[in-house]
């Protein structure tokens, strides 16, 4: 799958353009605040419906207009679907269609890209809060395994509850109604999380040492509370259940739910399993920029399971904070990988190394792009 | 404000009608007869001053007790328990429950401070122990909304101690739909309660 052409009308700075991809992809070169990032930004919208930057909606209308709309056009083997979205800032309106129609739920419409966003805040994956880190899991996961953002909307909306009447100082057997579906949607994205870490912790570890060029790193699960080695979701309910009943004081005291996926964490760690230096803490800016790149990689990997096809590969100016070996090492991993179609942006042309060179250069200007 | 803004005002009031579809009921009702308009006023009277909760379920009833409850042919020892009393209407409609009924009146919903008080819970309680063991099983069929299952756990543990059985309403695959078709969490909702054949 690749974007064959793109349709932006009044997203940020790009005004009204009409863009065609080329397969292999296109490297975009333009000067600071031109609009590179906005470019990725836009087309990585198609993906997740929202900002990978974080943006609110409303922030990514041109100034002074109301409406912005996206469309692209996907192509497979012998396949062109067209994906759309726009938003209306009058009365806060998000309108998607897939292929002209409009989904019954707007989440139907996620994942419809496959793509998969490197930027240079990625560091805060490694350098950021455990709720970074969170969230990483969280998107990835809602757009690649069937029913984990259902759990997910499920659970927050228990959690809030949940933590109002523990607010409230309210009775023992009105909080524990809530602690059955708690532990339902919670056991079920716990689940999900470990299952993720265990299955990709060597990928992660093998992206690592190629691009580092040798050395060790490891990722891990890190629960909010005590919980052995989870075979099913019986397990994890069980040892959420028992977590819940041990925490019940404290929980009050502090006025919150105090354990549960919502409290976990992902440990990522240099060296050798066994060692216990965080790369949060210990990591060097070198260091744990590979390893924000390397949680990429293990998504793009996960993209490519889930969706069985390449994802298309966004890379927004990443070879800025990395020494020249690593940036090599990148590339060769890239193009080892067979990425599908890739779009990078970058201040200056010599930083345009991918594919041999290979890749069609477009310029970039005041947000209008010359190819 | 004319009485014609009078009237679509209050008809956008109501859930599912803005203030255009409240604009195009007025035209529609003053276009033709003036009967009609007046049925509707008289109707909608009568509903303001008739309907009341009925003593004992909470259902709606023109009588201090329900056409459930006062039916010698329903099944006392079987009370089914709905957030809604327009939710009788769809179980009765179904042909299949002989038992009564207790509308509670909502979910627990602590956002917005609802709690086992603002609900008809002490009723439903008072109910089931005035009974002296007269009622067996009690259905809780609350929504399949965090708070709707919430509110089932809830009573649940409150009732169980009684003595009655307490039963839910099973989850799972819409009747006449394909199982492809279906999503995840219902199959998997579906699967977790299966029964034998």
């Amino acid at each position: 799958m690749h974007l064959q052409r793109l349709s932006l009308r009044r997203f940020r700075n790009l005004g009204v353009q009409d863009l065609e991809f080329p397969p292999e992809g296109v490297a975009i070169v333009g000067d600071n605040a031109q609009g590179k990032s906005n470019l990725l930004e836009a087309i990585y919208y198609l993906e997740t419906l929202r900002s990978f930057r974080g943006a609110p909606d409303m922030q990514l209308v041109e100034f002074g207009s109301d409406v912005f709309r996206l469309v692209g056009h996907l192509g497979g083997t012998g396949v062109s679907v067209e994906v759309s979205a726009a938003f209306q800032k009058k009365g806060k309106r998000k309108k998607v269609t897939m292929g002209g129609v409009e989904p019954d739920r707007l989440s139907d419409a996620l994942g419809s890209l496959s793509a998969v966003v490197f930027s240079p805040s990625d560091v805060e994956l490694v350098s950021g809060g455990p709720g970074d880190r969170r969230r990483f899991l969280d998107i990835l996961l809602s757009l690649n395994e069937h029913g984990y953002l259902l759990a997910l909307q499920d659970y927050r909306k228990v959690v809030a509850r949940r933590n109002a009447l523990l607010k409230d100082d309210q009775a023992a057997e009105l909080i524990a109604a809530f602690d059955h579906g708690l532990i339902r949607t919670g056991a079920r994205i716990m689940l999900s999380r470990l299952r993720w870490i265990e299955n990709r912790r060597e990928a992660f570890c093998h992206y690592y040492s190629t691009v580092s060029g040798g050395s060790r790193a490891s990722m891990s699960y890190r629960p909010s509370f005590a919980l052995g080695p989870a075979g099913s979701l019986d397990d994890v309910a069980d040892a959420f259940r028992e977590a819940i009943a041990s925490t019940r004081d404290r929980e009050r005291r502090v006025g919150s739910t105090v354990v549960g996926p919502h409290r976990d964490d992902v440990r990522l760690r240099l060296g050798d399993e066994g060692e216990d230096l965080d790369l949060r803490d210990f990591g060097s800016g070198g260091q744990r920029r590979t390893a924000a790149l390397a949680l990429r990689m293990v998504e793009a990997r996960t993209v490519r399971e889930s969706r069985g096809e390449e994802p298309i590969v966004l890379l927004d100016d990443v070879f800025a904070e990395l020494d020249e070996g690593r940036s090599e090492r990148v590339l060769d991993l890239m193009e080892r990988e067979e990425t599908g179609q890739v779009v990078l942006t970058a201040p200056k042309d010599a930083d345009v190394r991918v594919r041999s060179d290979s890749l069609p250069r477009w310029r970039i200007r005041d947000g209008m792009i010359a190819s | 404000m004319s009485v014609i803004d009078q009237l679509s005002t209050e008809l956008a009031r109501l859930p599912g009608i803005g203030p255009k579809t409240a604009l195009r009921l007025v035209h529609h009702l003053l276009k033709g007869s003036r009967e009609q308009p007046r049925r509707l006023a008289r109707a909608l009277e009568e509903v303001a001053d008739r309907v009341r909760a009925c003593r004992v379920c909470g259902n709606f009833t023109e009588h201090e007790e329900c056409e459930v409850c006062v039916n010698p042919r329903r099944d006392a020892s079987i009370v089914c328990v709905v957030e809604e009393a327009f939710e009788v209407g769809a179980i009765e409609r179904t042909g299949q429950y002989r038992g009564l009924f207790h509308v509670l009146g909502g979910h627990l919903a602590p956002l917005d401070g609802v709690g086992p008080n603002e609900l008809n819970v002490a009723s439903l309680l008072g109910r089931i122990r005035d009974a002296r063991g007269g009622v067996n099983e009690v259905i809780l069929a609350t929504n399949a909304s965090v708070e709707g299952e919430a509110t089932a756990v809830y009573l649940e543990e409150m009732i169980r101690p009684m003595g009655a059985r307490v039963s839910r309403l099973a989850r799972g695959i819409p009747v006449g739909s394909d199982l492809e078709y279906v999503d995840g969490t219902t199959i998997a909702e579906a699967l977790a309660g299966r029964r034998e054949m």
